[in-house]
């Protein structure tokens, strides 16, 4: 097994009293994409400065492959442009007094790069992202797509060993967005560096990224791959966070052997009676019912969305959101009360605090490890 | 698989693993570590101008004469006299200048930056230039017009008309305000137009889609962003108001209408040094109060940062109706302040008769040989070899200043804006960079020749010698060269020197990539200031300047006070053309800077 390419260890940032981070533990391998994906305020992008050099932890260490590149132990701050990376801004950060091949140019002029080599990779980098167009202009005289391109372009032109994102689709319209994306992947492979990109999309992350680290509050909620943290997610968090739709995850107690959310019995339990339990059921293992009997949760219509042939129709059950996945448009009004019969298994059992108890079923048939 | 496994537990090599936990915390960001290095030199520097000429204000107070001298200030019989009425005095006349200055100056950049009034392009020009104008200038010319004959001698040129202006109208409290605010409101011009310069047109347009009208818009969006310029400019204009010493003297003087810096002046000129020094310590303290208030204020506010990487639009308000009386309006506020004055001191300078209109013109003041039917005899002041060398050294020294006080604005704007911590750093160079201006220039004149007057270690005495002259300048203009990098530098947004910091450019070479060429347009502008107040200055030089180093601003003063009015207003019309000549350059200037501006 190669050495991971980039490696925290114990990771924390704390402002004061508050942590941004709060222990980060994780690595991946040489050309790997990791996508630091989570919610507004979960410590993703500070964790995104700290890999920059931005930001020095207060606490634990990064690896960049065998050299250490930040360690409060011991006293190492690398300089963030000593340390083999490029970051792309979430402003893209475009020097808007420089032309576009200035902007580029200038970071190979302080890596001493000869002019015959800089003109060459300027030409490279262009062409790579079809900007060659635009090599005079200035930064505000080129559109947002643009500027995204000239940001990449500018990052990796003295050929980082690792790039960094920060949001940097988050600026771009969908469509864009959706090209873009393609993008940046290519580009990685054609860099081969080791990628880390943060994001709040889980879109992204489940088409870019080989690994996950999913964070919630300054710390690493669920790492793996993307199948993992749909599959197999560790925690309700995480269930209710990842895929298209969110599973669905419904508090319920244990009751003479049965989980019983109110009056409706869900099935067997397999946990002692008296705990607070949180099932989870898939958008796809609950049907719309029109018969009465157990196991039937009423759902409040919202709405539906087309997906992929079928429809993901929502609503509210007691507050919590619910959907299930159809084939059929449902005729429903919004506030109507439709039944939802729910296997008699659920998917994945957490206990009261969002931690898994029970894998629950084998993966079925139908969701095969990759 | 190992690209898809989730890794186990890092494995833990040789030296890896759980690192020991830190001894000292690290915080902030990597730009830091060379910042605070930089944040302690510029405290250092700045420690060394202002501190030691403070100490030895502070010191001479404490000796024996320094404890009657606050005695008599502040309890006895003369207190009445000696401070508490010159001081109600000095704080109508800074308030007014302030609210005032403000008032015109901010409207004059609102006019020129945000609409579509015709020919602003001129009034933006002819708006800043008052400020280029010595402050005696305007009292001068102000006298030329309006002086009565309360205290008999020459009257100006309306009551040679026949028309006696009444006392209200000629001394004290009136005019010297008009005369400051037509002065100082140039200076709020400059600061709020860079700062309006910088509002984008999305966050005014995105006002008006909520439905606000465009005074709204104007009330609760462009303002609280040009804010911090417009409470820095009102706090400049109230320090200058309180503490100028040659409109008061000019026009108050002379009737016993007495400021504390005339007070002060008095108090020095008169050999009761620690009387004046014990009034320099109290006007510091006066206007200390305003300034904390202030900074606290516009601490709250620091991080509007408005340059970013992405591209902004400007947009002009379309005055309609309004159009053309605004623009009169306008055209009216620079004929006052500008155009007239410095006619009717040019007009005077030709004039046979002083301060007559009607007793014939003559260029002898200007190119005039010796002539003993003239001025004793006295040349022109074109063929005056004095007057020559003295305009050789004024924009030397003009120069001088302008850089020195430019590269430690820039320094201190930078600290203050990216250093967050450690507070103590941040806040001393706050302090010590505002310092200067709540001390009158001829009190920190008075005090530079104390400190520096004798050897001090290695350091010869600097007394007489061009260096003196400097280095007092720099500390007198620090305020605004740091008031100017600091307003510059919170404009560019912390992104793009960070990008800067990933491509491998370390502190020096993003100064000058990224944040001198970013900001350039607001140190230039600050550069200007400093120069135009230190070629026009008079209170600070008066007492450190020797034969050796003659400057413009003594050579008219001592002019005028021996009755060469035409010589004086001659010089004071040189002086005038040096510092617009250097303003309009500026602006030529500052288009070639900045290439991806759009204008």
């Amino acid at each position: 097994m190669t050495a991971p390419a980039i490696e925290l260890v114990g990771l924390e940032k704390r402002y004061g009293d508050t942590a941004a981070v709060a222990g980060i533990d994780l690595g991946v391998p040489p050309g790997a994409f990791l996508v630091l994906l989570g919610p507004s305020g979960c410590g993703k992008t500070t964790t995104l400065r700290m890999l920059a050099g931005l930001e020095s932890p207060t606490a634990g260490e990064i690896w960049f492959g065998d050299r250490v590149v930040a360690s409060s132990g011991r006293g190492v701050a690398v300089a963030p442009g000593k340390r083999n990376a490029g970051l792309v801004f979430q402003s893209y950060a475009l020097w808007p007094h420089m032309t576009v091949q200035a902007n580029i140019e200038w970071p190979l002029k302080i890596a001493k790069w000869s002019a015959a080599d800089r003109r060459t990779r300027l030409k490279e980098v262009m062409d790579l992202l079809s900007i060659s167009p635009l090599v005079k202009r200035y930064p505000g005289e080129i559109s947002g797509g643009q500027q995204q391109r000239v940001a990449i372009a500018r990052m990796i032109a003295p050929r980082p060993g690792v790039l960094l994102f920060d949001e940097p689709l988050s600026n771009l319209d969908a469509k864009l967005r959706v090209e873009t994306r393609a993008e940046l992947l290519r580009v990685h492979r054609a860099t081969s560096a080791t990628s880390v990109y943060v994001t709040h999309d889980q879109v992204e992350a489940m088409t870019m990224a080989t690994h996950i680290a999913l964070m919630r509050d300054g710390r690493v909620e669920q790492f793996g791959a993307p199948d993992d943290l749909i599959e197999r997610p560790e925690t309700a968090f995480v269930a209710t966070f990842m895929g298209t739709p969110p599973a669905n995850v419904l508090a319920a107690r244990v009751v003479g052997g049965r989980y019983l959310r109110g009056q409706i019995d869900l099935g067997p339990a397999g946990t002692p009676d008296g705990s607070d339990v949180q099932l989870m059921y898939r958008a796809e293992s609950l049907h719309f019912t029109e018969t009465d009997g157990p196991r039937r949760v009423v759902l409040e219509y919202a709405e539906s969305t087309p997906l992929a042939g079928r429809y993901v129709v929502s609503g509210w059950t007691d507050g919590t959101r619910f959907s299930v996945v159809t084939a059929d448009l449902p005729t429903a009004l919004l506030g109507q009360r439709l039944r939802v019969l729910v296997p008699d298994r659920a998917d994945r059992v957490f206990d009261a605090d969002g931690q898994l108890i029970d894998p629950a079923p084998a993966p079925s048939a139908g969701h095969p490890r990759r | 698989m190992a690209l898809l496994a989730p890794p186990a537990p890092p494995e833990t090599g040789p030296g890896r693993g759980r690192p020991p936990a830190s001894r000292w915390a690290r915080t902030g960001s990597a730009l830091r570590q060379p910042i605070v290095l930089l944040g302690a030199a510029t405290a250092v520097v700045l420690g060394v101008l202002v501190l030691p000429p403070l100490a030895g204000l502070v010191a001479t107070t404490l000796r024996p004469e320094g404890i009657t001298a606050w005695r008599d200030v502040l309890a006895s019989r003369l207190s009445e006299n000696l401070f508490y009425e010159p001081l109600i005095n000095s704080l109508v006349i800074g308030g007014a200048t302030s609210l005032g200055a403000t008032a015109l100056g901010g409207f004059m950049a609102w006019l020129v930056v945000m609409t579509d009034a015709p020919g602003k392009r001129w009034l933006g020009l002819l708006a800043m230039i008052p400020f280029a104008l010595p402050s005696f200038a305007l009292a001068l010319a102000w006298e030329t017009v309006f002086r009565n004959d309360r205290i008999g001698g020459r009257v100006g040129v309306l009551a040679d008309l026949g028309l006696m202006p009444p006392d209200w109208l000629s001394w004290g409290a009136l005019p010297i305000s008009a005369t400051l605010i037509a002065h100082y409101y140039s200076l709020s011009f400059v600061l709020v137009t860079a700062a309006l310069a910088s509002v984008n047109a999305d966050l005014m347009e995105a006002g008006e889609m909520a439905g606000a009208t465009r005074a709204r818009v104007a009330r609760s969006i462009a303002l609280p962003v040009v804010l911090p310029a417009i409470i820095a400019s009102g706090l400049l204009a109230f320090a200058e108001g309180v503490s100028n010493f040659a409109s008061p003297a000019l026009l108050g003087l002379p009737v016993r209408f007495q400021t504390v810096s005339t007070r002060l002046f008095g108090a020095i000129s008169t050999g009761e040094t620690a009387r004046g020094y014990v009034l320099a310590l109290l006007l510091i303290a006066v206007a200390a109060v305003v300034l904390f208030s202030s900074t606290r204020l516009l601490g709250a506010r620091r991080s509007y940062a408005t340059i970013t990487g992405k591209g902004g639009r400007r947009r002009q308000i379309e005055l309609g109706a309004w159009r053309l009386p605004l623009t009169g309006l306008g055209v009216l506020v620079v004929l006052v302040t500008t155009i007239v004055p410095a006619s009717v001191l040019l007009a005077s300078s030709f004039s046979r008769r002083t301060n007559s209109f009607t007793g014939g013109f003559t260029t002898h003041f200007w190119v005039g040989a010796s002539d003993p039917a003239f001025a004793q005899g006295q040349r022109g002041v074109l063929r005056n070899p004095l007057v020559v060398d003295a305009a050789i050294t004024t924009i030397t020294l003009g120069l001088a200043v302008a850089v020195t006080a430019t590269v430690l604005g820039l320094a201190v704007g930078y600290v203050i804006t990216r250093l967050r911590g450690p507070r103590p750093v941040v806040g001393a160079i706050s302090i010590l960079s505002y310092l200067p201006f709540l001390i009158p220039g001829i009190a920190l004149g008075a005090a530079f020749i104390a400190q520096f007057g004798r050897p001090i270690g290695p350091i010869p005495a600097l007394y007489g010698t061009f260096a003196i002259l400097v280095i007092a300048g720099a500390a007198y203009t620090l305020p605004f060269a740091a008031q100017s990098g600091r307003s510059a530098v919170a404009q560019i947004s912390a992104d793009l020197e960070e990008s800067a910091a990933m491509a491998g450019a370390g502190l020096f070479r993003r100064m000058t990539r990224i944040v001198v060429p970013l900001s350039a347009r607001g140190l230039l502008a600050g550069a200007v200031l400093v120069f135009v107040k230190m070629v026009r200055d008079l209170s600070l030089v008066v007492l450190l300047v020797t034969p050796a180093t003659p400057l413009l601003s003594v050579v008219t003063y001592r002019y005028a006070s021996e009755g060469f009015a035409q010589f004086a207003n001659a010089i004071t019309v040189i002086i005038a053309v040096i510092s617009v000549a250097a303003t309009v350059a500026a602006q030529r200037l500052q288009g070639t800077a900045q290439p991806w501006v759009d204008r």
